[in-house]
């Protein structure tokens, strides 16, 4: 069935975000908190360093590539530990999300204020589910790999034999731009398929990804704009947060720079939580416009209608 | 500064050099199989001063062949791009064979012999030595005709073949050279250059109508043959290498400046999509020749030829030759990224710390590539900016003589500067220390003899040792000359030696003078006298007098110079005012200590340094994290 979104749709989740906006800041707050966690090591190496040399001021007024580089070249290298430990806090706050998309998702498509226990009942109920979908999610990228190992290997032919340098580099902007949409689709895909899991319950994640590539065939060129448009937005502001960094802010002023950082990532963070409310909208309005019109109107219920937050929750 | 160095010459015919050597080759070049057919006739003259029967040659093309020494050392330590371990690929095989070899009509070819002098390795042809019936008198000539085929690798090391451009440089047999009283012809090794006598070169270029050739010397003429081909005659002379580069696809753009010598022609060889760089490459050439202009000497050479490889030849640039270089850029450069200006600045400086001044590459590469590097750093900091002039973007930047400082200061003490090239424990230290440690003790050194000092030394060197093939002594001896200073205990650290130069705040702190007597409170601080300690300490083993700089808090502070030869040394003050800072060479002079973060301590803690660190870090793994999510 193809569905028009409405056009209030991607203002609707913006508003769907704005009203659960405690999921933001928790989201922001896990990440901020996982950062500090991964950075902590560096911090404590490079500190007897920077913190009473004159040397570090070369990094105050400025930002001195070889200040930095020296730092590294140092035997106990301070700035040698964050690598592992970024990894590891990334990997760790993958799988908090993961986690927590179940508890997101049943906030966004049943629009009911959650409760800890249910937004956490929520997230352990659909955890194994959304696990198995990231691991078709993986298969999933199989091909994408090899086509840009393809694409690779046609990049250094065309490297090789072509005379002018664009040919190759033009090829490979080309690519890039290919894969990312190509990995932006898979993602709106199985988006959905977690959005049809989470609304119908399902256990089945077999049907609930064929579901989810019957609905996005069917609607493909308006659920990806609805993506498309709101990434694009999330790129323009995170462009103008560093141009802000780089050319309006004092390299003294660390302060304003935190802040504004943070404000770029809580942004960030929105702009996803913004995508998957939208997709949620989106299908509580398929869920509706699907729904066959009865021939005679039923008799009124004596019992008051369960709420859909808790139903989904059993 | 150089109104006397215009170069006058004792030779004669005017010739600015003493001509060793005459090289007549007539070479063509076969574009389908990327290969030179080619005659060389060698006029050598005996000026040895005794009779010479036996002549070694280079035959540096045979280096490109999976047993060389070359390609084993590649194999072992990587260089000039190529990793270490990498595997061999046969479009980078390449040869020169002697096809003939007459002497006063006699064919010798059969006596020639392959000769491995560095290491034995009998699968290295780089070298072969051939005895002539008769031995050679001093004062007398002897004619060398050859002929030879050249087999061209796909770009590798400087030289080859890319698509349809070409770098043919040292590509022809070339004669070693008598020195220290014996002839000096080495192996070709992965981390070493070259070393030939001056002369002349008459070079015929026989190849496609089409082709656009820059090469090292004046074109004297061209003709137009019936069969589609052309012939360019190249004349050369007070130069010790002859190189050309050809490609249809060039696009040549000129310019001149005219310096203390007279006029030189700028020829710039464009390859195609990098042509937004070509007025790059000219400003820093015209920079760079008024700054060696009026710090160095003059350059006598008319021209100078910049040749730009295409994309995907990159190992053929940032390579010198007499008079033509090749530089390096890409289609996307953006400006605030100055390599096209800082691979001009460098390739050009060899014309003086290698063309001119002809040392011997293979053994005394610090005195070729490190003066060099010495050089640039001056004069890109000056034409650029001292702390902008390698990378100048609103986000970060980074100066010239820093990055030389960096290069040294990621292996410090491997090798002392004159080791031999391709004895080096690794091509990192061979570049570390050659390029990178030589600028740094050359910039220390401005501390003991001053800049000018330094600066008039570097002139000096250059005029007595410009066409000649002065050796380390003769430079170190110069600077003593000049500075009328006994250098010896700073050369045999910092030259010959490895020693590291690392000196720390090892504490400093104030304490109440009378300590004991915790309970009496004074009635204003400026009452109490304080002991404040600062005790410096010498980490490395490089023995180097620093001054000392301590500062109290009330604004007065105190000099103290350390000769350094003890292990440590405490000063203690008694004063009202306590302890601000103290910081080792405050004015950042001693630039071969590795390490300038714990030359100094600061009581006022400041986190300013850390936090925007922290910033930066804890923003980039917050990022890194979103990105992870996304993707599960």
């Amino acid at each position: 069935m193809r569905l028009e979104p409405r056009p209030k749709t991607f203002a609707s989740g913006a508003a769907l975000v704005w009203r659960w906006q405690r999921i933001l800041w928790w989201i922001f707050i896990v990440n901020l908190v996982l950062a500090l966690f991964a950075t902590k090591g560096m911090v404590e190496r490079a500190d007897w360093a920077l913190s009473h040399s004159v040397a570090s001021g070369r990094l105050v007024n400025g930002f001195d590539l070889f200040s930095i580089a020296e730092l590294a070249a140092q035997p106990d290298n301070p700035l040698e530990q964050p690598g592992p430990a970024v990894f590891h806090y990334s990997v760790i706050f993958a799988v908090f999300m993961l986690f927590a998309a179940g508890g997101i998702l049943a906030t966004y498509v049943f629009d009911a204020k959650p409760t800890t226990s249910t937004f956490f009942e929520a997230c352990g109920h659909h955890f194994w589910r959304f696990f198995r979908l990231v691991i078709y999610l993986l298969l999933a990228f199989i091909p994408i790999g090899i086509l840009t190992a393809i694409c690779g290997s046609i990049y250094h032919r065309i490297d090789a034999v072509s005379n002018s340098p664009y040919s190759a580099d033009f090829f490979f902007i080309a690519i890039s731009l290919i894969v990312l949409l190509l990995t932006m689709v898979l993602r709106l895909w199985f988006d959905m398929a977690q959005v049809i899991a989470v609304a119908e319950d399902e256990t089945r994640m077999h049907g609930t990804l064929r579901r989810a590539a019957s609905l996005l065939a069917h609607n493909f060129g308006s659920l990806l704009w609805l993506y498309i448009r709101i990434s694009l937005l999330a790129w323009i502001v995170f462009g103008l947060g560093l141009y802000l960094w780089i050319y309006r802010l004092s390299p003294l002023s660390t302060a304003a720079v935190f802040l504004l950082t943070q404000l770029m990532l809580v942004f960030w963070i929105a702009a996803r939580l913004w995508q998957r409310a939208c997709e949620a909208l989106w299908y509580r309005q398929y869920q509706a416009a699907s729904v066959i019109e009865p021939s005679y109107t039923p008799a009124p219920s004596p019992e008051p209608a369960p709420v859909p937050y808790s139903t989904a929750m059993n | 500064m150089n109104g006397q160095a215009i170069p006058t010459s004792s030779e004669p015919n005017g010739a600015l050099s003493t001509r060793v050597v005459a090289y007549s080759i007539d070479a063509k070049l076969n574009t389908t199989n990327h290969a030179i057919d080619a005659t060389e006739t060698l006029v050598y003259r005996n000026l040895t001063g005794q009779p010479q029967q036996t002549f070694p040659f280079h035959l540096y093309l045979n280096a490109f062949q999976p047993q060389s020494t070359l390609m084993t050392e590649v194999r072992l330590n990587g260089a000039r791009g190529i990793g270490a371990d990498s595997g061999w690929n046969d479009k980078h095989r390449a040869s020169i064979t002697i096809n003939k070899l007459e002497v006063e009509g006699v064919d010798l070819a059969g006596k020639m012999q392959f000769i491995q002098p560095d290491d034995h390795n009998t699968n290295d042809h780089t070298v072969f030595q051939v005895t002539l019936p008769q031995p050679v008198a001093p004062g007398a000539s002897v004619e060398f005709h050859m002929t030879f085929h050249d087999q061209l690798p796909e770009v590798l090391y400087r030289t080859g073949y890319k698509r349809n451009f070409y770098m043919v440089g040292q590509w022809f047999p070339k004669v070693g050279v008598w020195w220290k009283n014996g002839w000096n012809c080495h192996q070709f090794h992965a981390d070493s250059e070259f070393f030939a006598d001056f002369g002349t070169f008459d070079v015929n270029l026989t190849l496609p109508q089409d082709e656009i050739v820059g090469a090292a010397g004046d074109l004297a003429s061209t003709v137009n043959n019936p069969d589609g081909t052309k012939s360019m005659k190249f004349h050369s002379e007070d130069v010790h290498d002859f190189s050309w580069a050809a490609s249809p696809d060039f696009t040549m753009v000129e310019d001149s400046w005219t310096g203390s010598a007279g006029p030189v022609k700028i020829h710039v060889f464009m390859s195609p999509g990098n042509m937004t760089s070509a007025s790059r490459y000219i400003q820093a050439q015209k920079g760079t020749l008024a700054w060696y202009d009026k710090w160095i000497g003059p350059y006598p050479y008319g021209r100078i030829t910049i040749v730009d490889p295409p994309h995907g030849a990159a190992n053929a640039g940032g390579m010198e030759y007499p008079t033509l270089f090749t530089a390096g850029t890409g289609w996307f450069m953006p400006k605030g990224l100055l390599v096209p200006e800082d691979v001009v600045n460098h390739e050009f400086g060899h014309q003086y710390w290698y063309g001119m001044v002809a040392t011997n590459e293979f053994e005394d590469a610090w005195l070729d590539e490190g003066i060099n590097s010495y050089v640039e750093a001056k004069s890109m900091d000056a034409l650029y900016g001292p702390k902008t002039s390698m990378v100048n973007f609103p986000f970060a930047t980074l100066g010239s003589s820093d990055l030389m400082r960096l290069e040294y200061i990621s292996l410090p003490d491997t090798d002392p500067l004159t080791r031999f090239s391709w004895k080096y424990i690794s091509d990192n230290a061979y570049g570390g220390v050659t390029y990178g440690k030589t600028a740094t003790v050359l910039l220390t050194l401005e501390k003991i003899i001053g800049e000018d000092t330094m600066l008039a030394a570097m002139h000096e060197y250059f005029l007595r040792y410009r066409f000649k093939h002065p050796t380390t002594e003769d430079f170190l001896k110069t600077i003593e000359d000049v500075s009328h200073q006994d250098l010896k205990w700073y050369f045999d650290q910092a030259v010959y030696g490895t020693n590291v130069l690392d000196y720390e705040i090892w504490d400093a702190h104030s304490d109440r003078l009378n300590w004991w007597e915790k309970e009496i409170r004074a009635k204003s601080p400026n009452e109490e006298t304080h002991r404040t300690y600062v005790t410096v300490h010498r980490k490395g083993d490089f023995i180097f007098p620093v001054d000392v700089v301590v500062k109290f808090e009330d604004g007065s502070s105190a000099t103290e110079h350390w000769d350094g030869r003890d292990r440590w040394i405490r000063y203690t003050y008694d004063r009202k005012a306590k302890l601000a800072s103290a910081e080792i060479d405050p004015l950042n002079q001693v630039r071969l200590d590795r390490t300038s973060f714990n030359n100094s301590f600061v009581v006022q803690e400041d986190k300013r340094a850390i936090h925007k660190l922290h910033n930066i870090w804890i923003f980039g793994s917050e990022w890194f994290s979103q990105f992870l999510a996304w993707l599960s």
